[in-house]
C-alpha cells in the first residue's frame, strides 16, 4: 500500500446512466461497476436542471447496499406453518420458481373466476414503476378494483394532492425558487433532503437563500428543513389551519393585501354566491353570475363586455342577495383572529402579524417581470405544506387554508409563486409526446389533465363503495384507506365478494398503516397472500408465498409516468426530463424483475391482450409503436417501443442505454401556464356543498354510512380540533406525532447498513425527541428508554433524545423505524426507532373522510421502561 | 500550492450526502466517517438554533498529528495534503489523541456491515484499500484530486455548499469567497492553520 490509494478495476470499469428508486424522486443516477461489482453511485451529470440536480441524496448513494445485503430474498418461498401472526415464523420453505409461479396463477385464476375483485392489489409511493406498466397489470388482473396502496391515509398527502389538483391542475405543488424571495413552510421536509424532487430541490433552496429568499418554518419541531431556515416558529400539532386562517383575515381584512387583479381573472372569486353558499346563476344559460362594478349589474362569469369584476359588497339579483366569493372569504375568516390563533397555536399574535405583513409585502402584488419575452405577474411568495401539517382530524381544511393563503396574493402558477408539478406538459418537441394539459370543466373550473385517478372537480362522482378501499365514496381522495375496516367487516362494509388473494408489492402495509394489530389481522382475512419482495419484512410474516424481486438496480424500466407529471421533473422553468432504468448488475441469485414475473402470471392466466389495451392507452403509444394484443413482448421490447413512441425512431432502447437521459427545454407556456389559458380556479369552492349533498345521499344508503363524517365539505375552510386536543386525562400531556428524515424513506430503508450506520450520527434518526426542560421535569434523561402509552391504548418502546428544539408539549417519532422481523437483523435491534402506528387507532373517528386522511397525532403519558 | 475547502453554512442542508458520498468513494468500513456532519444547537426553546457543520481531516499547513507521529508516517505533500502511509504506520494512535478536531479513527479489524453474515462483495472489494492496524483520515480524496476531479464530497453535495481549490492562488474561486465571505477555522486559536474554512450561515 502507498499514500494514494485506489480501486484498481482488472476486467472493467464501467459507468451506467440510470435511475435511483431508493425514494419515489426517481433521480437519475449513473452507476461504476467495476469487475461486476456496483461500487459506486453519483447524480447523473446531465440531469443538473432536473431529475436529481446531477447529484445525488444518502439515501441514493447507499443503493448498493441494498443490492448488496444478505438479508435480500433470493429465492421464491412458501410457508409451512399454518399460523399467522406477528412475531411468528412463518417457516419458509425453498421452491422452484416454476411451483411458485404455478401455485400464484392457480389461485389468482380461482379468484378470478369467483370475482375479480376478490383480487387485492398493493404497491407503496416509494416503488415507482413505469404507471403504464402497474395500470396495465391491474387492469387486467382485477379491473383496477381493489389496490391497497401502502402509507395512502396515514403517509401520503391526501389533503395537499386534492388542493393541488383543484387550484394547480398537478398532483402536487413546488415552489419557483429560482424567482422566490419568501417561503413558508409548514411541516413539509422540502430542501432537506426529502419532499418531491428530494435532492434537486435542495440545491433550488441553497441558490434561493444565497439569492436572498426568506425561509421561515412553522413546525412543533426544530426538523432538518428548520434548521436551515431563517426562521423556526414552533407551533402545536394540527393547528396550522387556524394560523393560516388568521394570515388570511389579516391580509384580506386588514392589511388589504390581496391581489385583486388576479382574483378577477384567474380565480372564481367575484362569482355571486346566494344565501345558500350556491352560485347566483343566469336564469337561461345556468351560468354563475357576477356582478359588474363598471355597469352595475349581473352578467355571466365570461361575459366579454363585463368593465371590472366586483369582489366585495352584496348585491340584489332576481329578488336575491347576494355577495362575491372573495366578500364571503372575507366574512367568513373575520372570526380567525391571530390573538385567537395564538391561543390555540402557541404562535405568539405579533409573530403571526409580523409574517403576515412580510408574506403579504415580499409578494409584490401588482409588479411584473419579463421572462423569455413574456411580460408576466411576479408573485414571489411560496407557501408549502405536507404531511405534518395535514396529517390531522381536519386534513381537507387544513389544505384549502394553507393552499387559499398564497392563492389570494396571486402567488399561484405565476413567477416566483407557488407551481403545480406539473399540470400542462406540450411533449418532447419532435414528436408533440406525452403531451397532458388542464381543460375546462363546469363553471369556468380547471379540470387537471393528468392526475392518478379522476381528478376531483364539480364532476366527480360518488359512488356506494364496491372496493375494500372505500375510495369511491370520497372523490377528493387521490388513494382509499379504509381497507382494514371493510376486511375486519365485510358484512358491515356491504362487501359482494369475498377477499381472496392479496398480491403485495414493494411495501410493508403493517407499518404504514394504521392500528398495528387490527392491520394484521385484516390482512389475515385473505386467505391466500403472495409478496414480491425485496426482504422479509414484517407484512411478509403474513404470506403464503414470495417471489423474490429484482431491486432497481437490477431491472428496467421507465420509472416517470408516461402521462403522469413524474416526481422527478421539476415545477421550475427548467428542462424535461425523462430517463431509463437499467440494471447495474443482473439479477442476482434468483431474483426476477417484477415486469417479468408479471408477464409469466399473464402469461398463465391468457391476459396478455388486455395487458395490452391498457398499455397502449396510459403510455400514449402511437402508430407504428402500438403494441399488438395479439402478440407477446418482452418489457425491453416494450420500453423499445415506448420511448421510440414518444422521442422518436433513433431514440429507442439502445440509444437510452447509452444516454441515460434525454431533456429538453421546459416553456413559460408550461410552467406558467395560468398565463396562456383561460382557466379559473376556486377561492370559493362551491361545488363542496353539492359534493356533500351527493355524498350524503350515497352515506343514506349504507349501514356504516353515519361513521363517515363528511361534514367538512364546506365552501371555506374552517378549524376543528383533533381528537389529541380534547384528550385531558391526566398524564397524557405530550402531543406525540410523527416526522421525515433525510437519511431514511419510510419504512423501507432501515435494514441498510451505511444508512443506519449514518443514522446513529444523528440523534433525532433513532430516538424520540423530547423538549429537555419537560424532560428534566419527569426526571428523564438523555438515552434513557421509555414506555409511550397512547390515548387509544397502544403502546410502544423508545430511546429519548432530550432537546431544546421541540415543543414542550411533543413527543417527535420519525419515520416508521422500530421493525420486528428477525429477517431485518439490523433494523429490528431494539435502538432502531419506534413505530408510529403502534399509537393509532383503527377508528372511523381517527379519517377525515372527505380525503381518507388519518390523523397521525395522538396525545401520549411517557414512563420510564 | 495549497489545496483547501470552503463550506458555506449558508448552503449546507444537514442532509448527509457528503457523508455517504464520502463512505462511497473511500468504501470505510462501519463506524468509520471520514466525513461527519456535526449539528450544534444553541439556544433555549423558542429562541433556539441548530446549526448543521461538516468535519473532516482539515489538512492543517501546521498539522498536529504530523508532529507527534513517531516513525513519519503522517506526511504533507507540497500541494499541503496531509497523508498516512500505512506502510510506516504502525497504529501507536498518538495522532489521534493528537488532532484537535477527533478526524481520524484507527481500524482495529475488518468488520461486515452486516455483523455475523460476512462481507458483502462490495466490502471484499473495497476493504482491501484499508488495511488494519493503521490510523485512517481524509485524503481530501488525493485519487481523484491527481485526476483533476474534486473531492467526492464536494463533487456530490446536492447544495454546492463546498469550494475546493487552491488558497494560495489569490485568483482561484476558493480564496476568492474565503476572502469575501470571511471565512473562519475551527479552533484557529490552536495555531494549526487548518485548510478548511467555515463560511456563516
Amino acid at each position: 500500500m502507498a499514500l494514494v490509494k485506489e480501486l484498481k478495476a482488472e476486467k472493467e470499469d464501467v459507468w451506467i446512466p440510470s435511475v435511483c428508486n431508493i425514494c419515489y424522486s426517481n433521480c437519475t443516477i449513473r452507476a461504476r461497476r467495476v469487475d461486476g461489482v456496483l461500487v459506486k453511485i453519483e447524480g447523473h451529470p446531465e440531469a443538473a436542471n432536473a431529475g436529481g440536480g446531477g447529484r445525488i441524496c444518502a439515501k441514493g448513494q447507499s443503493g448498493i447496499m441494498l443490492l448488496y445485503d444478505p438479508n435480500r430474498v433470493n429465492y421464491p418461498l412458501k410457508r409451512t406453518n399454518p399460523e399467522k401472526g406477528i412475531g411468528i415464523d412463518p417457516g419458509w420453505q425453498r421452491i422452484s420458481w416454476d411451483e411458485a409461479l404455478d401455485t400464484l396463477a392457480a389461485k389468482l385464476k380461482e379468484a378470478r373466476q369467483k370475482d375479480p375483485r376478490s383480487i387485492t392489489l398493493t404497491f407503496s409511493a416509494v416503488d415507482t414503476l413505469s404507471f403504464g406498466f402497474t395500470a396495465a397489470w391491474w387492469m387486467a388482473l382485477n379491473y383496477f378494483s381493489n389496490w391497497w396502496v401502502s402509507g395512502a391515509g396515514p403517509h401520503c398527502g391526501n389533503g395537499e394532492h386534492a388542493m393541488a389538483a383543484i387550484l394547480h391542475g398537478a398532483i402536487h405543488t413546488q415552489v419557483d425558487y429560482d424567482h422566490c424571495n419568501y417561503l413558508l413552510m409548514f411541516g413539509c421536509g422540502a430542501g432537506a433532503g426529502m419532499y418531491y424532487n428530494a435532492t434537486a430541490s435542495m440545491r433550488w433552496i441553497a441558490d434561493a437563500k444565497v439569492r436572498g429568499m426568506k425561509v421561515v418554518v412553522l413546525d412543533p419541531l426544530l426538523s432538518t428543513p428548520a434548521e436551515r431556515a431563517d426562521e423556526w416558529i414552533p407551533i402545536k400539532p394540527g393547528t396550522d389551519g387556524y394560523v393560516a386562517l388568521s394570515m388570511i383575515n389579516l391580509l384580506v381584512n386588514e392589511y388589504n393585501l390581496y391581489d385583486a387583479e388576479h382574483l378577477k381573472t384567474h380565480t372564481n372569486a367575484p362569482y355571486l354566491i346566494k344565501k345558500n353558499g350556491k352560485y347566483m346563476r343566469d336564469r337561461e344559460t345556468s351560468k354563475p353570475l357576477v356582478w359588474d362594478a363598471g355597469e352595475g349589474k349581473a352578467k355571466t362569469y365570461d361575459d366579454p363586455t363585463i368593465k371590472d369584476f366586483a369582489l366585495t359588497g352584496t348585491y340584489g339579483v332576481d329578488g336575491e342577495t347576494c355577495c362575491p366569493g372573495f366578500q364571503a372569504l372575507k366574512d367568513h375568516v373575520k372570526k380567525y383572529t391571530p390573538e385567537g390563533a395564538a391561543s390555540i397555536s402557541g404562535v405568539p399574535a405579533g409573530t403571526i402579524r409580523r409574517i403576515t405583513k412580510e408574506f403579504g409585502e415580499a409578494a409584490r402584488i401588482g409588479s411584473s417581470i419579463e421572462i423569455e419575452g413574456h411580460k408576466l405577474p411576479h408573485r414571489p411568495v411560496g407557501v408549502l405544506y405536507f404531511k405534518g401539517a395535514q396529517a390531522h382530524k381536519h386534513t381537507l381544511w387544513t389544505a384549502m387554508a394553507l393552499s387559499l393563503l398564497p392563492e389570494i396574493v396571486g402567488a399561484a402558477d405565476t413567477p416566483g409563486s407557488l407551481l403545480g408539478s406539473n399540470p400542462r406538459c406540450l411533449g418532447y418537441p419532435e414528436t408533440g409526446l406525452p403531451r397532458w394539459e388542464p381543460i375546462e370543466g363546469p363553471d369556468g373550473l380547471l379540470i387537471a389533465g393528468s392526475w392518478i385517478g379522476p381528478p376531483p372537480s364539480a364532476l366527480s362522482e360518488v359512488k356506494v363503495p364496491e372496493n375494500i378501499s372505500l375510495q369511491e365514496i370520497s372523490p377528493l381522495s387521490v388513494l382509499g384507506t379504509g381497507q382494514p375496516f371493510t376486511l375486519l367487516d365485510p358484512a358491515k362494509y356491504g362487501l359482494k365478494y369475498t377477499p381472496e388473494v392479496l398480491l403485495m408489492t414493494g411495501c410493508n402495509v403493517i407499518m404504514t398503516h394504521t392500528e398495528i394489530p387490527k392491520v394484521a389481522e385484516a390482512i389475515k382475512r385473505f386467505p391466500f397472500v403472495a409478496s414480491l419482495s425485496l426482504h422479509l419484512d414484517e407484512v411478509t410474516e403474513f404470506a403464503d408465498l414470495i417471489l423474490p424481486e429484482a431491486s432497481y438496480l437490477e431491472r428496467y424500466d421507465l420509472p416517470q409516468p408516461p402521462t403522469l407529471a413524474g416526481y422527478h421533473n421539476s415545477a421550475i422553468l427548467k428542462e424535461w426530463l425523462t430517463s431509463l432504468r437499467q440494471p447495474i448488475v443482473e439479477p442476482l441469485y434468483e431474483r426476477k424483475p417484477r415486469h417479468e414475473i408479471i408477464f409469466h402470471l399473464l402469461d398463465k392466466l391468457d391476459l396478455w391482450q388486455d395487458f395490452a389495451a391498457t398499455y397502449n392507452m396510459v403510455a400514449q403509444l402511437r402508430e407504428p409503436y402500438l403494441l399488438d394484443p395479439n402478440k407477446r413482448y418482452t418489457w425491453t421490447e416494450i420500453l423499445d417501443l415506448t420511448l421510440k413512441s414518444h422521442f422518436g425512431e433513433d431514440h429507442n432502447l439502445e440509444w437510452f442505454k447509452k444516454n441515460g437521459v434525454i431533456k429538453w427545454k421546459k416553456k413559460p407556456e408550461e410552467s406558467y401556464w395560468k398565463h396562456f389559458m383561460k382557466l379559473r380556479v376556486p377561492i370559493y369552492f362551491e361545488w363542496f356543498v353539492d359534493l356533500r349533498e351527493r355524498t350524503e345521499e350515497v352515506l343514506r344508503q349504507l349501514t356504516y354510512g353515519e361513521e363517515l363524517d363528511f361534514s367538512d365539505l364546506q365552501p371555506l375552510p374552517d378549524w376543528g380540533p383533533c381528537a389529541s386536543h380534547e384528550e385531558k386525562r391526566p398524564g397524557f400531556d405530550l402531543y406525540a406525532f410523527y416526522y421525515r428524515v433525510p437519511t431514511h424513506t419510510f419504512s423501507s430503508t432501515y435494514n441498510n447498513a451505511w444508512l443506519d450506520d449514518l443514522g446513529q450520527i444523528d440523534p433525532t434518526v433513532y430516538n424520540l425527541v423530547m423538549n429537555e426542560d419537560y424532560g428534566k421535569k419527569k426526571g428523564l434523561k438523555e438515552g434513557d428508554w421509555v414506555w409511550i402509552e397512547s390515548m387509544y391504548g397502544g403502546r410502544t418502546k423508545g430511546k429519548l433524545h432530550l432537546t431544546q428544539g421541540v415543543h414542550p408539549e411533543c413527543l417527535a417519532i420519525a419515520n416508521c423505524g422500530g421493525h420486528w422481523s428477525k429477517y431485518l437483523p439490523i433494523a429490528s435491534q431494539p435502538e432502531k426507532g419506534s413505530c408510529f402506528e403502534w399509537l393509532m387507532k383503527l377508528d372511523p373517528k381517527c379519517v377525515d373522510w372527505t380525503v381518507q386522511n388519518w390523523d397521525l397525532c395522538v396525545k401520549v403519558k411517557v414512563d420510564k421502561a | 500550492m495549497r489545496l483547501g475547502m470552503a463550506i458555506d453554512l449558508k448552503r449546507c442542508a444537514g442532509c448527509y450526502a457528503c457523508v455517504a458520498a464520502c463512505k462511497a468513494e473511500n468504501g470505510t468500513p462501519p463506524g468509520i466517517f471520514l466525513r461527519r456532519v456535526m449539528k450544534e444547537e444553541a439556544g433555549t426553546f423558542p429562541r433556539v438554533r441548530r446549526v448543521p457543520y461538516p468535519i473532516q481531516c482539515m489538512h492543517c499547513q501546521d498539522p498536529a498529528c504530523k508532529a507527534v507521529c513517531p516513525t513519519g508516517a503522517t506526511t504533507q505533500r507540497a500541494d499541503g495534503i496531509v497523508l498516512v502511509d500505512d506502510e510506516k504506520c504502525v497504529g501507536c494512535r498518538y495522532c489521534i489523541m493528537a488532532c484537535p478536531y477527533g478526524v481520524r479513527f484507527y481500524h482495529a479489524k475488518i468488520r461486515e456491515y452486516y455483523p455475523g453474515q460476512g462481507l458483502t462483495v462490495y466490502e471484499e472489494l473495497m476493504y482491501k484499500l484499508h488495511p488494519t492496524g493503521v490510523t485512517e483520515k481524509c485524503t481530501f480524496c488525493v485519487h481523484r484530486v491527481e485526476k483533476g476531479l474534486e473531492p467526492a464530497c464536494v463533487a456530490n453535495c446536492p447544495t454546492k455548499a463546498m469550494t475546493f481549490g487552491d488558497l494560495d492562488d489569490p485568483e482561484s474561486e476558493v480564496s476568492r469567497i474565503v476572502r469575501d465571505r470571511r471565512g473562519m477555522q475551527l479552533r484557529a486559536e490552536l495555531g494549526t492553520d487548518p485548510s478548511v474554512f467555515y463560511l456563516s450561515p
